[in-house]
């Protein structure tokens, strides 16, 4: 058999190696450092390197984007000798930036072309009276009526009887120099918000939030209205998650005594303590927040509101209010300018909020030609499918998994969450990566859709979920809840105890992933459109900021499609909130898509229940849904 | 004119499975029974040939059962204090297999052993030339520790052993695999469940002329419709080209039977409901036709007289009306 040389050009040595031998054999030879997380499968792309000259033949390039398979990159543990080559070995970091499955979130930008006050609804206006005297009797109201009306043209300005009665002071203060926020409200009118002595420089931001009210996980933007700019990002598990997991536990909870009313406290606890929070990191008072824009679904709204929520859980699923009007902070019980404008964004139906409007907004799919799907996960999935002609949309109940909770050691996607996990075929050992470096806390919703792939492929779970408890590793035993799996031992972790995943854990996770499958699957039979079909897949959500896709696919999450049709959104509800925060165009879309989305009840159809059980397993019972999963597992070794 | 009756042309067939092993071929069974090959659904037989009937297992346990109907009792007396003798009066009877049930405890109230389940295993297989099923207690554990010890004390004899369910399958998939053996794979009336359990067993390297699928049932009255759905759909699939559901069907009715309560209580009940025997009977046989109709390959029934009426409708289900 002949030999081969392989060279490496960072630290220039050569080895020789016989025909059909893998890279990364030649890279231990070498003395190469090639990290090797998931034991040689070619599922973790660690081990990724370019050939500079001469050819290999790559047995899989699964985790590798075709421009970097051009560029001459291969797997290591993939790459057959077959000639003399020469190879590069990139640091790991760069690695890691490079595989295509590690999708970031998209960072927030600026919306383009975004101009206050042409798309604002909350101006900040420096007003100059004439002091009054013995000959202008002028009331002070009237007085400042009659300024904004010269000097901005304001013709129709409503205010509150509280602000009534500080103005007097206010202009008198600022000698009748005075800085006037205002709020368009509809035809002629706006209404006064606040009244502050002198000219506020115009270098100041003018403060709005944007929040999101999910079941499971509230978060909240602090915008600069002035340019877009967002300050702060916060986000915090809902205070209300102790009352019940989903939304109908929570309306059961609301019904009951004075359920309603201890439900709207804890919502508004949490968003309170997000509003001082990101007040607090960029260094102003609450009081400086003039408008608020909230998404979430439906329950959501109704609970802050302290609106009866229980017909939304009870046939023929009528809620109280779709479309809010607009409301003041006071009103509502947000920690902000009292007067502050609260705009809670129109929703749909029972089952589809204004998360999902917004999320509509922010994906762009309602003003796309060609059909795409839409998917938010959270505690309950929504899936939109649809272009700009139609969209139709359904809500599945997945629970709170894929967030952290209701999993032993689940947590949001923050410092010290693992989000990425690998496991060795032989060892079964893991690897993983944390949040902010340092020691792992707990598993976060995109670590634990890594975990549960490495569990299935590795042959540490079956395709029911069950643990396979004759691997002869002490990373699965039996513990309290029935059988685990050691992720982090005591001494790894920050907190000194074990980090595992437990039996019941992965039925939650299975029970999640099939009830979103389904949904796809039922929406897009219902429209007659194979998921084939559609263009691209927006996924939205709180479940981390790096999802890898083919983990995702591999536990039958998310279909199985061309990894570069899949484009990770993030939290959509809050960037629709965002929006329509910042622009009054994007607000008028929002209630367009809500008037336009037809909703398909899941509970009224009976190929549900097939397609969820049907979907109860990994990654489906029907595998020849997901032909790139069978080919992985026919993978040598795999 | 003519009427032509039109056919269905299945891409799939139910797989053919053997149970038992002669000794030529590594047991010690006087006969082999073979099931499944049909290419359509039951009894069309202008649509395709139907290769194997039917055939009826006789349940038996290793000790007088606590818990069984007293019709039960008093029809087979007191054999049902020696399984062996049980399992030649099923013989005599005409049934075509035997399915052994392994008990908790032992008839003086102890823990059944690996040991005594070995024995009593033995003792059948020594007293009929019938293939055997063997059924633990179900009790994960219990079964487990029974069955394997019983798969290796017959290794070769092509028993069947079960049950296998979702939460417990490896260890009795294991033995079967290492000693020669068959499963049965029971799923509770759910036809994706039924595939998954399948699939699974399959990805431990059983062989698939080895696995028999259990799709649960239930009595007349008491859910046989949902039952019998789930096994029509479970047969379309495996017609459909389906590999996955493409194992011959066995069910229970003779157990489904005799637990309702029409079967079960002879006194306090309406008068109308007529002599409790012939009920019983009656209840048995009828749950269990309606299964050999949504495609049933093996029956497993308790009571002799309702054996005797299953035999003679499977005579006549099997037998192909003279062309007109």
């Amino acid at each position: 058999m002949a030999d081969h040389v392989v060279r490496f050009t960072e630290s220039g040595k050569n080895v020789q190696v016989p025909t059909g031998s893998l890279l990364s054999e030649a890279a231990r030879l070498a003395g190469e450092e090639i990290g090797q997380p998931c034991g040689g499968q070619g599922r973790c792309g660690r081990c990724l390197v370019r050939v500079e000259q001469g050819t290999v033949r790559s047995r899989s390039s699964l985790r590798i984007a075709l421009e970097d398979q051009q560029a001459g990159y291969v797997l290591a543990c993939q790459a057959v000798v077959e000639g003399d080559v020469q190879v590069s070995v990139p640091e790991q970091e760069k690695i890691e930036r490079r595989l295509t499955t590690d999708r970031t979130a998209q960072e927030v930008g600026v919306p383009v072309g975004y101009q206050y006050p042409r798309d604002q609804t909350v101006w900040r206006l420096h007003v100059s009276l004439k002091p009054p005297d013995m000959d202008d009797q002028t009331d002070d109201w009237s007085r400042l009526q009659n300024a904004l009306r010269q000097q901005h043209g304001i013709t129709i300005l409503n205010i509150s009887l509280n602000l009534l009665r500080k103005i007097g002071k206010v202009l008198r203060t600022g000698e009748w120099q005075v800085t006037a926020i205002v709020e368009y409200q509809k035809g002629e009118e706006f209404r006064l918000i606040d009244l502050i002595p002198k000219h506020v420089a115009d270098s100041q931001p003018l403060w709005g939030t944007a929040i999101d009210i999910g079941t499971t996980t509230v978060t909240l933007w602090l915008v600069n209205l002035l340019n877009g700019e967002v300050a702060a990002q916060v986000a915090e598990y809902n205070g209300q998650i102790a009352r019940g997991e989903d939304v109908i536990s929570r309306i059961i909870f609301a019904s009951k005594n004075n359920g309603g009313q201890i439900l709207q406290d804890l919502v508004l606890e949490t968003i309170n303590s997000l509003i001082e929070r990101a007040c607090k990191r960029a260094g102003i008072q609450p009081e400086t927040i003039y408008k608020a824009s909230l998404a979430g679904n439906s329950t959501m709204m109704h609970l802050l509101l302290g609106i009866p929520a229980e017909s939304i859980r009870l046939s023929p699923f009528i809620t109280a209010v779709n479309q809010p009007p607009l409301m003041r902070a006071v009103e509502v019980g947000l920690q902000l300018h009292p007067e502050a404008s609260v705009d809670c964004l129109p929703g749909v139906a029972s089952y589809v909020g204004a998360d999902i409007t917004a999320g509509v907004l922010a994906s762009g799919m309602d003003d796309s030609e060609a059909i795409r799907l839409f998917l938010d996960v959270g505690t309950n999935g929504e899936i939109v499918l649809g272009s700009r002609e139609w969209l139709v949309t359904c809500a599945c109940s997945a629970g709170p998994a894929f967030e952290g909770a209701g999993v032993q050691d689940g947590m949001r996607a923050t410092k010290g969450a693992i989000e990425e996990v690998w496991v060795n075929t032989n060892t079964f050992e893991p690897t993983y990566r944390v949040i902010g470096g340092g020691k792992p806390r707990g598993v976060c919703g995109s670590g634990l859709i890594s975990l549960l792939a490495e569990l299935f492929l590795t042959g540490v779970i079956d395709k029911s979920g069950n643990f396979n408890l004759e691997l002869g590793t002490p990373r699965v035993r039996n513990g309290e809840h029935g059988p685990e799996y050691v992720l982090a031992w005591a001494e790894e972790s920050s907190h000194g105890n074990d980090i595992v995943i437990t039996h019941v854990d992965i039925d939650n996770l299975i029970r999640a992933k099939a009830a979103i499958y389904a949904g796809f699957t039922i929406l897009a039979d219902s429209v007659g459109v194979s998921l084939e079909m559609a263009e691209d897949v927006l996924v939205g959500g709180s479940f981390g900021k790096y999802i890898n896709v083919e983990k995702a696919v591999q536990i039958g999450l998310l279909p199985d499609k061309p990894w570069e049709q899949f484009k990770f959104l993030g939290n959509t509800a809050v960037r629709g909130a965002y929006l329509a925060l910042l622009d009054r165009k994007m607000r008028a879309r929002i209630a367009a898509i809500a008037g336009r989305m037809t909703y398909l009840e899941l509970s009224a159809d009976n190929t549900f229940y097939e397609a969820f059980t049907s979907a109860l397993f990994l990654p489906h019972t029907d595998l020849s849904r997901f032909p790139s999963v069978a080919d992985a597992f026919a993978l040598p070794h795999v | 004119m003519p009427v032509e009756i039109p056919k269905d042309n299945w891409p799939g067939a139910v797989r053919t499975i053997t149970l038992g092993a002669t000794a030529a071929e590594g047991g010690s069974r006087r006969q082999v029974v073979t099931v499944g090959g049909a290419k359509s659904l039951p009894f069309l037989h202008f649509e395709a040939i139907h290769p194997y009937r039917p055939v009826i297992a006789l349940e038996i346990r290793d000790r007088r059962p606590d818990d069984w109907s007293p019709l039960l009792i008093k029809t087979w007396q007191e054999v049902v204090d020696d399984p062996a003798s049980w399992a030649q009066a099923g013989e005599k009877l005409g049934v075509d297999l035997i399915q052994l049930t392994l008990s908790l405890t032992k008839a003086d109230g102890s823990s059944n052993t690996p040991a005594n389940a070995v024995n009593v295993v033995k003792a059948v297989l020594a007293a009929t030339g019938l293939p055997l099923l063997v059924f633990g207690p179900g009790q994960a554990e219990v079964d487990n520790e029974l069955l394997v010890a019983v798969a290796e004390a017959t290794k070769g004899e092509r028993l069947v052993l079960g049950i296998c369910e979702d939460k417990n399958y490896r260890t009795i998939v294991a033995a079967a695999l290492a000693n020669g053996h068959l499963v049965s794979a029971r799923t509770p009336m759910d036809v994706n469940l039924a595939k998954q359990l399948n699939i699974l067993i399959k990805d431990m390297g059983m062989p698939l002329d080895r696995i028999l699928m259990d799709p649960t049932t239930g009595a007349l009255g008491y859910g046989i419709e949902y039952g019998y759905s789930v096994m029509e759909r479970l047969r379309l699939a495996a017609l459909q080209g389906d590999t996955m559901t493409q194992f011959p069907m066995i069910v229970t009715p003779g157990f489904e039977a005799w637990k309702t309560k029409e079967a079960k209580v002879g006194e306090g009940v309406p008068a109308e409901w007529g002599d409790w025997e012939a009920r019983a009977i009656h209840w048995e046989s009828l749950t269990t036709i309606a299964l050999l109709e949504s495609g049933a390959d093996i029956v497993v029934l308790r009571h002799p007289e309702s054996i005797r009426r299953i035999q003679a409708a499977i005579q006549e289900l099997m037998t192909q009306a003279e062309p007109a």
